[in-house]
C-alpha cells in the first residue's frame, strides 16, 4: 500500500475537481490514484488501488458513500464530502471517519487532512482505534437511506446465448466472475456471459446471499463448501457442485474465520 | 350521510344537550374563556327590565317576597349557567334540571300553600313555575351554545394547525438544502477556475430562486409559470450533471393558462431528477408534458431512471402526499396524482385534474 495515495469519489464533476484542487494545496504529497463518479466504481477502485485514504461523497449512484465506507470497514481513513450536514454526521468528529461540508472550506479540509495524517502515522488498521464507527455508519445509512431510491434487487438475469436470450433466476447462480469486458455467470444449468460489469451487479445483489470474495468474484454462499488457507496471504474457496477453486483476496479473508 | 343527518335523536327529548363530553385537553385548547362582559351586562339589563315590569304589575303587598324570589332565581340561574359554561355537558344540564324541578315543589309546598289569598298564591306559583322554566331553558341554551362554540373553535384550530404544518413542509420542500449547496459548490469551483459554465449556472440558479421564492405565497398559479421554474431547475441540474441528465418539457398552450396549486409540477420534476436520474449509474431522461383536453388537465413527468422501489406505496414522501392533498383541496376528490412504473423502466408520475366550469 502506497502510504500517500487517495481515492476521490463524487458523482458531479465540479465538486470532484474542486476537491482535487483543494487537496493539492492542503496535502501536496498526496497522490490521487482514482477519481470515481459513483459508488460502485469507488469500491472497485479501492480494491484495485488500495489507496491510503478515501474522500467520498455520500449521495452517489450504485452504492452510497456510506455503503462504500462500510465495505472499507475501517481499513483506511474515510472522509465524507457532503453538501448537507445530515445530523448523524456530527458524531464523526475524529474517528476513522471524518467529514467535510461542500462547498469545501480549505480550513476545515486542512483539519480533516491533519487528522487523517495522524491516523496514518499510527500503526494498525484505523478501525482498531475507533470502536463504534460501524454503528455510527449504520445509523447514518438509516438516516440518509430512506431518502434514496436505489435500483431494485435483481431477480432474473437475461443472458444472450447465440440467438436466444436465457433467463437465469438469481438463486440458481453459483458465482459471478468478471472476464475482460463481460461478466461470466456460472449457474446450476451452465454458464453465460452478460455485459453488465461485475461492480454494477454488486449494487443489485443481496449482500446476505452473494458474497464478494475478490475484486472479480462474487459467490452465492450456499454453494461454498470450504475456505482453504494456502499460506499466509492466500486463500481459496472450494464449491459444492463445481470442481474449480475461487480465489479469496486479502480484503475478504476476514469473512472466513472459523470458530 | 344524509340518512345519518335525518335520523331523529329521540334521546334529546328526555336527555337534552350535547352528546360529546369535552376532554380536559380540548377544554384547555378552546374552552377556558369566561362569558364576555357584554353578554353578562346585556343579560342582567334584560332581567332587570323584566323584573321591573313584573313588579309594577304585581300587587304591592307582594313586592318584597317577589323581589327576594326573583333575586334568588337570578343568582341560581347565573351561578349554574356559569358552571355549565365552563363544562357544557348534558349530564350537568340534567342534574340541574332535576334540582330545579325539586326546588319548584319545595317552593310550592313551602310558601304558596301557606298563603290564603288566592291572588297572591297565583302570583307566587306562576312566578316560581315561569321563573324556573325560564332558568331551565336558559341553561339548556347555555350548554348548546357553548358546546357548539367550543366545537367550532376546536375545528378552526385543527384546520389552522394543519395549514401551518403544510406551510412548514412547503417552505422546507421549496428549496432543498442539498440542491442549493451542491449548486453553490459547483458554482464556486467554476468561478475559481474560470470555467465557462459559471455564468449560465449562476443565471439558471438565480432564475430558479426568483421563480421559486414567491411560488408558495399564492394559492393558485399558472401552470406555465410553474413550468418556467421547473425549466430553470432542469437547467441547473443539466449543467451540474452534464450528460447524465437529458430533459425535455412540453406544455400545451391550452394547458399553460390553467391555474393549479403551486409546487405540484416542481415537486414531481425534482423527484424525477433526485430519485430517478441521480441514483442511476448511467444517467436518464426526464420528460415533462402537460395537455388539456376539454375540461381535463393531464400532467405527466416520466423518467427512465432507477424506477420505483419494490415497496412503492409505503415510501412515498411528504412532498407527494402534500401535493395530492392540495390538488384535492383545489379541485375536489376527482383530482388524482399517481406514481407507476414507466413504460420503459423508470417511473411515471401522472396528475389528472377534471376542471369545474
Amino acid at each position: 500500500m502506497n502510504p500517500l495515495t487517495a481515492l476521490i469519489a463524487d458523482d458531479e464533476e465540479a465538486p470532484r475537481a474542486q476537491l482535487r484542487a483543494a487537496l493539492a494545496k492542503a496535502w501536496p504529497e498526496l497522490g490521487v490514484v482514482a477519481e470515481c463518479v459513483n459508488g460502485v466504481d469507488a469500491w472497485d477502485a479501492f480494491l484495485e488501488h488500495e489507496p491510503a485514504v478515501c474522500f467520498l461523497d455520500i449521495r452517489m449512484p450504485g452504492l452510497s458513500g456510506i455503503e462504500v465506507a462500510q465495505r472499507i470497514d475501517g481499513r483506511v481513513p474515510v472522509v465524507f464530502v457532503t453538501a448537507h450536514g445530515d445530523h448523524a454526521l456530527a458524531a464523526f468528529d475524529a474517528g476513522a471517519v471524518d467529514y467535510v461540508l461542500k462547498p469545501v472550506d480549505p480550513e476545515r479540509l486542512g483539519q480533516a487532512v491533519a487528522r487523517a495524517r495522524a491516523r496514518l502515522a499510527q500503526p494498525g488498521p484505523a478501525a482498531a482505534q475507533a470502536p463504534g464507527v460501524a454503528e455510527l455508519l449504520a445509523r447514518l445509512a438509516a438516516e440518509v437511506g430512506h431518502q434514496a431510491r436505489r435500483p431494485a434487487a435483481l431477480e432474473v438475469i437475461q443472458a444472450g446465448v447465440g440467438k436466444e436470450v436465457r433467463l437465469i433466476r438469481i438463486d440458481e447462480v453459483i458465482y459471478f466472475e468478471s472476464d475482460a469486458r463481460y461478466t461470466r455467470v456460472v449457474h446450476e444449468g451452465g454458464e453465460a456471459l452478460i455485459r453488465t460489469p461485475l461492480k454494477e451487479l454488486l449494487a443489485q445483489l443481496d449482500a446476505q446471499r452473494f458474497w464478494q470474495v475478490h475484486r472479480s468474484v462474487i459467490v452465492n454462499h450456499r454453494h461454498i463448501s470450504a475456505a482453504v488457507r494456502v499460506d499466509e496471504g492466500n486463500m481459496h474457496l472450494t464449491l459444492r457442485d463445481r470442481p474449480e477453486k475461487l480465489p479469496v483476496s486479502r480484503h475478504f479473508q476476514g469473512l472466513f474465520k472459523g470458530q | 350521510m344524509s340518512s345519518r343527518a335525518e335520523r331523529i335523536d329521540w334521546s334529546q327529548l328526555w336527555y337534552p344537550g350535547p352528546k360529546h363530553v369535552f376532554s380536559e385537553a380540548e377544554l384547555d385548547r378552546a374552552g377556558r374563556d369566561l362569558p364576555s362582559r357584554t353578554l353578562v351586562a346585556v343579560l342582567l339589563a334584560n332581567i332587570a327590565l323584566m323584573a321591573m315590569a313584573l313588579l309594577q304589575a304585581a300587587p304591592p303587598e307582594l313586592t318584597a317576597r317577589l323581589t327576594a324570589l326573583l333575586a334568588g332565581l337570578v343568582a341560581a340561574g347565573m351561578t349554574q349557567g356559569l358552571a355549565l359554561w365552563k363544562r357544557p355537558t348534558r349530564s350537568g344540564l340534567a342534574k340541574r334540571g332535576a334540582l330545579l324541578v325539586g326546588l319548584f315543589w319545595l317552593l310550592y309546598f313551602g310558601i304558596s300553600l301557606r298563603l290564603t289569598d288566592p291572588v297572591q298564591r297565583r302570583w307566587i306559583v306562576s312566578l316560581c313555575a315561569g321563573g324556573l322554566f325560564l332558568v331551565n331553558i336558559g341553561l339548556w341554551f347555555v350548554v348548546s351554545f357553548r358546546a357548539h362554540q367550543i366545537e367550532s373553535r376546536l375545528r378552526e384550530r385543527d384546520e389552522h394547525d394543519r395549514a401551518l404544518a403544510m406551510a412548514h413542509q412547503l417552505a422546507a420542500a421549496q428549496i432543498q438544502p442539498h440542491f442549493l449547496f451542491n449548486s453553490l459548490a459547483a458554482l464556486q469551483h467554476w468561478v475559481q477556475v474560470k470555467d465557462d459554465r459559471a455564468a449560465p449556472l449562476l443565471d439558471a440558479l438565480t432564475g430558479f430562486l426568483r421563480a421559486t421564492l414567491p411560488l408558495f405565497d399564492q394559492r393558485l398559479l399558472r401552470l406555465g409559470d410553474e413550468a418556467e421554474a421547473a425549466q430553470r431547475y432542469l437547467a441547473v441540474m443539466r449543467l451540474r450533471l452534464g450528460e447524465r441528465l437529458r430533459a425535455q418539457v412540453q406544455i400545451d398552450p391550452a394547458a399553460a393558462d390553467t391555474l393549479i396549486p403551486p409546487g405540484v409540477l416542481l415537486t414531481l420534476v425534482e423527484n424525477a431528477v433526485e430519485h430517478g436520474v441521480q441514483p442511476s449509474l448511467h444517467g436518464a431522461e426526464v420528460a415533462v408534458t402537460a395537455r388539456r383536453q376539454g375540461q381535463v388537465l393531464t400532467i405527466e413527468v416520466s423518467d427512465t431512471g432507477v424506477g420505483l422501489p419494490a415497496s412503492a406505496g409505503a415510501s412515498e414522501g411528504v412532498g407527494l402526499a402534500n401535493s395530492r392533498t392540495r390538488l384535492q383541496q383545489a379541485f375536489g376528490p376527482a383530482a388524482s396524482l399517481s406514481l407507476q412504473p414507466g413504460p420503459s423502466g423508470g417511473c411515471l408520475a401522472r396528475v389528472h385534474i377534471p376542471l369545474q366550469t
